[in-house]
């Protein structure tokens, strides 16, 4: 193991060196998280939307329940559906377990709660009278719907922007249900861990400063999508 | 176009009876003074009158005979546009917010926001964004955006509240203007005065029954003649 300013100098090689087996890991936690973020969001919008202006028995309790699910430790996502999908579980016979879709449902579970939670008080948020404006205008439900949507742009796409923050840098439901695999498991947080535990850190480093980079990106964006927000607020 | 009447609308919340059998005709080309203190159940009837509140009971009688408010709900929200105290702007520019309630090709939707842009007077903000403008502004734009939609009736909620004396005469001229194209207006308010000008008759409000036809000049004393009174009238407002 060379020092920590040998190991970064082969780090930024690695980087910008093109180097195949690093971007290729990147590409895989590109492919995952952006599937299972297009997958859960369309969901999520029809969920929040239903919790900030339906009204029916229980929305309370799950919009407590989405709050709560906040909080859910990606360990514990990783857990459970490691017991749905192991062999003897209930979904055993999908064979999803150590495949790019078990972690794609692994990072949609996490994704959900964040989407739902801050798109429901996004929309929340928006005046009342907007949907009475637009319907009284000639709006139909579903004209109605999407002009809502564009009204909470700001806070849906920080919604968005902070759910994928999330599961691009999730570790253990990744490591858990996709069982970290070359060429096709691993991803950026798993090959993180296994170069770390093998006391090989160039690559390690690397790969931190990509998800680095990409969380300095995403905080920059959410900075000014809220900016724009309230600005216009 | 033929008048509209509404019979036997009742409305409670709770146990607290907001509206009590009451009547009302819209008539086209007429402005009627909808006033009463406040929590009369004015807004709950103007709401109700648009198709947007459901009352606990109401029918409808138009030319084609009598229906129950339920019925008559799709029609109303196609016929009728409610006007909120305060508007609410769509986030963007004035042209867009013209633009929503228009329908059809391109160019005929443009030439249209552009009709509804010199109608009010806004044709040199239309490209400003909606949250830079003055209350007054904000409910030209309303007002413009409802004329846009063609509507049969237009039930306004106090619409010159909080607004200087220049502003209020514009959106004053705008509902003559409505009232001159033969739209039926109801406008809830609780300065008669301010309207007395376009107004054909004063509804009053009180304890969940409505009162009809009471002159609009009734506040002025019995000895102004009706002219020295509208002179008054003006002068007031």
């Amino acid at each position: 193991m060379g020092s920590i300013a040998e190991s970064t100098k082969q780090a930024l090689v690695l980087l910008f060196g093109g180097d195949p087996g690093l971007w290729e890991i990147v590409g895989i936690s590109f492919q995952v998280s952006l599937t299972a973020i297009a997958i859960a969001t369309p969901v999520a919008l029809v969920l929040a939307f239903l919790l900030a202006f339906g009204r029916f028995p229980g929305r309370r309790l799950l919009i407590t329940l989405f709050n709560t699910l906040l909080s859910f430790p990606a360990v514990v996502v990783g857990l459970t559906f490691y017991i749905l999908l192991s062999r003897q579980g209930p979904l055993g016979e999908w064979q999803l377990l150590f495949t790019q879709p078990a972690m794609v449902i692994g990072q949609i579970a996490l994704a959900l709660p964040i989407l739902v939670a801050m798109g429901h008080s996004s929309l929340q948020a928006i005046d009342r009278r907007a949907w009475e404006t637009a319907r009284t205008l000639g709006a139909g439900r579903v004209r109605a719907v999407y002009t809502l949507m564009r009204e909470a742009r700001f806070g849906l796409l920080a919604a968005l922007l902070a759910g994928f923050g999330r599961i691009i840098a999730e570790v253990g439901a990744s490591m858990m249900l996709g069982g970290n695999i070359l060429h096709y498991t691993r991803n950026i947080p798993t090959a993180i861990a296994l170069e770390t535990s093998k006391g090989e850190f160039a690559q390690g480093i690397a790969l931190g400063m990509v998800l680095l980079l990409l969380a300095f990106l995403l905080n920059g964006m959410l900075q000014v999508v809220q900016g724009k927000g309230r600005q216009v607020a | 176009m033929r008048s509209l009447t509404f019979e036997m609308i009742c409305k409670a919340f709770g146990r607290r009876t907001i509206l009590e059998d009451v009547a009302i005709t819209l008539v086209p080309g007429q402005c009627q003074l909808l006033c009463g203190e406040n929590g009369a159940g004015k807004s709950t009837l103007l709401r109700i009158l648009a198709g947007m509140e459901r009352p606990d009971n109401a029918l409808v009688v138009s030319g084609d005979g009598s229906r129950s408010w339920r019925r008559a709900r799709k029609r109303l929200l196609a016929d009728c546009i409610y006007l909120h105290q305060r508007p609410y702007l769509f986030e963007g520019s004035v042209r867009y917010n013209l633009a929503y309630p228009v329908n059809g090709r391109r160019a005929v939707r443009e030439s249209l926001v552009v009709q509804g842009l010199e109608w009010s007077g806004l044709s040199t903000i239309a490209e400003q964004a909606v949250h830079q403008l003055s209350g007054g502004e904000r409910q030209r734009v309303a007002l413009a955006r409802a004329w846009l939609r063609r509507p049969r009736i237009m039930l306004l909620d106090e619409p010159t509240t909080n607004m200087d004396l220049a502003c209020r005469q514009r959106t004053v001229e705008l509902l003559r203007a409505l009232k001159q194209e033969g739209l039926a207006l109801v406008v809830a308010t609780h300065d008669p005065l301010h309207f007395a000008d376009i107004a054909d008759h004063r509804l009053t409000l009180a304890g969940g029954r409505l009162s009809l036809d009471r002159p609009v000049y009734d506040d002025l004393p019995e000895s102004v003649t009706p002219i020295d009174r509208r002179a008054r009238v003006t002068a007031l407002s």
